[in-house]
């Protein structure tokens, strides 16, 4: 079935208890992200961003309100269910790459196809694909180690997309990459965005995202400031 | 708009799978393996030792020769020692691979996956390190004797009780590696991905 909209969020909110403060690290969210869009979350440090991340990512608990991934609502899944959605449903991509560092490029591209189930020699296959898509089609049997930053994200990208999911989720993913390597990033996850229709979340204060983002979320102190559209962004830029 | 609920559906991670996992984990952090062979290997091997000793002589002279009780406590405390360094290295092990937990509960691992693959990891450097010790135990003390019992030595009897003996430390080096990376699988396995992405070391 297809959905129209990915993801929704209903009045989602995060506190945490500091001692005697009550940190509101989210205050009453509400999101909804169309099926195929690329959609950008900015903010300063602390404005929530991450914490809409773990929210959407399945990682963590709201304190109140809902996360709905594809019609239905996590906080009702089980173990089970949860960890399949982590694996089928939802792509992560990590400022810090989070790459598996005792395994290749390769066999890091093949894990989550392991957690599929899919047969092994699909998963080689569609994992040779992945990364020949990304760039790194010589580069397969490289640890991380062996990988600069920007090719570490590459990896992580081809991972995130290894099980066709519905979502991929970035947190600030040109955090640790210098002007041109994130650039890179930007125009591939947009590429990706196009090419294979899979919906794309990104947390970042990196102004770049500006230009490849449908739209725009600002988030401050944990609510939405106001959203928009990338259209209307480059008209506003232009007549300044 | 009606929300509907998902079907139930697993994630699997075959053993095999796991285990390859675990031995590449291994490979890439030898020398931690190692340190932690290397104390199962000499705690095994003290033990081995004074029962093939305590063997010897009880066949040669009869049980009044056997090794005397302080002397098998001794044995028994250097692995107990040697049961509480491994948990020690295994507990220093999973804080370092915090995030690598974290980031596989996003690709789909469960809590037994994550146990699993601990559990491997200490099965395998708990045999490889008892085969090890036994058998350095196992030869230190046939050494011992060799000069003035070269011929009993190597009797059908006391060829038996070597294989038991053996047996016996390489069964023990195990339950005690298995057994001290209980805790530290099971703290690594109930990580909650969001706090364990957030680790800095």
């Amino acid at each position: 079935m297809r959905y129209e909209y990915t993801v929704e969020t209903e009045d989602l909110a995060k506190y945490y208890q500091m001692g005697e403060v009550v940190v509101k690290a989210l205050d009453g969210i509400d999101l909804r992200i169309r099926r195929g869009e690329y959609l950008s979350i900015m903010g300063p440090s602390g404005s929530g961003k991450t914490t809409l991340f773990n929210m959407i990512g399945g990682l963590d608990r709201p304190t109140r309100g809902r996360v709905y991934i594809d019609e239905v609502d996590i906080s009702k899944l089980d173990a089970y269910e949860l960890a399949w959605l982590r694996c089928r449903k939802i792509g992560y991509i990590f400022q810090t790459f989070n790459l598996i560092p005792v395994l290749t490029a390769l066999e890091n591209v093949t894990l989550p196809m392991i957690f599929a189930g899919v047969p092994r020699e699909e998963r080689m296959r569609r994992a040779v694909e992945i990364l020949n898509r990304v760039g790194l089609g010589d580069r397969l049997h490289h640890k991380p180690a062996e990988l600069s930053g920007g090719q570490q994200q590459r990896v992580a990208i081809a991972r995130a997309l290894a099980n066709d999911p519905v979502i991929v989720l970035a947190d600030e993913p040109t955090g640790n990459l210098d002007l041109h390597t994130g650039l890179e990033i930007i125009n591939m996850l947009r590429q990706l965005n196009v090419e294979k229709g899979v919906t794309i979340f990104t947390a970042t204060h990196d102004l770049k995202m500006i230009d490849v983002s449908d739209r725009i979320v600002w988030i401050r102190d944990g609510k939405i400031d106001r959203i928009e559209k990338r259209v209307d962004v480059v008209v506003g830029m232009e007549e300044v | 708009m009606s929300k509907s609920t998902v079907e139930s559906r697993e994630v699997k991670f075959p053993p095999s799978e796991a285990f390859k996992f675990s031995i590449e984990s291994i490979r890439r952090r030898f020398v931690r393996a190692l340190i932690t062979a290397i104390s199962i290997v000499l705690g095994i091997a003290f033990y081995v030792g004074l029962r093939t000793m305590s063997d010897i002589m009880i066949f040669i002279y009869g049980t009044s020769e056997a090794a005397k009780s302080y002397q098998l406590w001794m044995a028994i405390i250097s692995l107990i020692v040697c049961a509480v360094g491994i948990l020690n290295s295994m507990l220093m092990a999973v804080t370092e691979r915090t995030k690598e937990i974290g980031t596989m509960k996003c690709l789909g691992a469960m809590d037994g996956h994550i146990l699993m693959i601990f559990m491997f990891e200490a099965l395998l450097v708990g045999i490889i390190g008892g085969i090890i010790g036994a058998v350095i135990g196992w030869l230190a003390g046939v050494l011992i004797y060799v000069g003035e019992y070269m011929n009993i030595l190597f009797s059908p009897a006391l060829l038996a009780s070597y294989v038991m003996r053996i047996g016996e430390g390489i069964a023990i080096a195990m339950i005690l590696t298995v057994g001290a990376t209980i805790y530290p699988a099971y703290h690594a396995a109930s990580m909650d991905p969001a706090d364990a992405l957030r680790f800095e070391l």
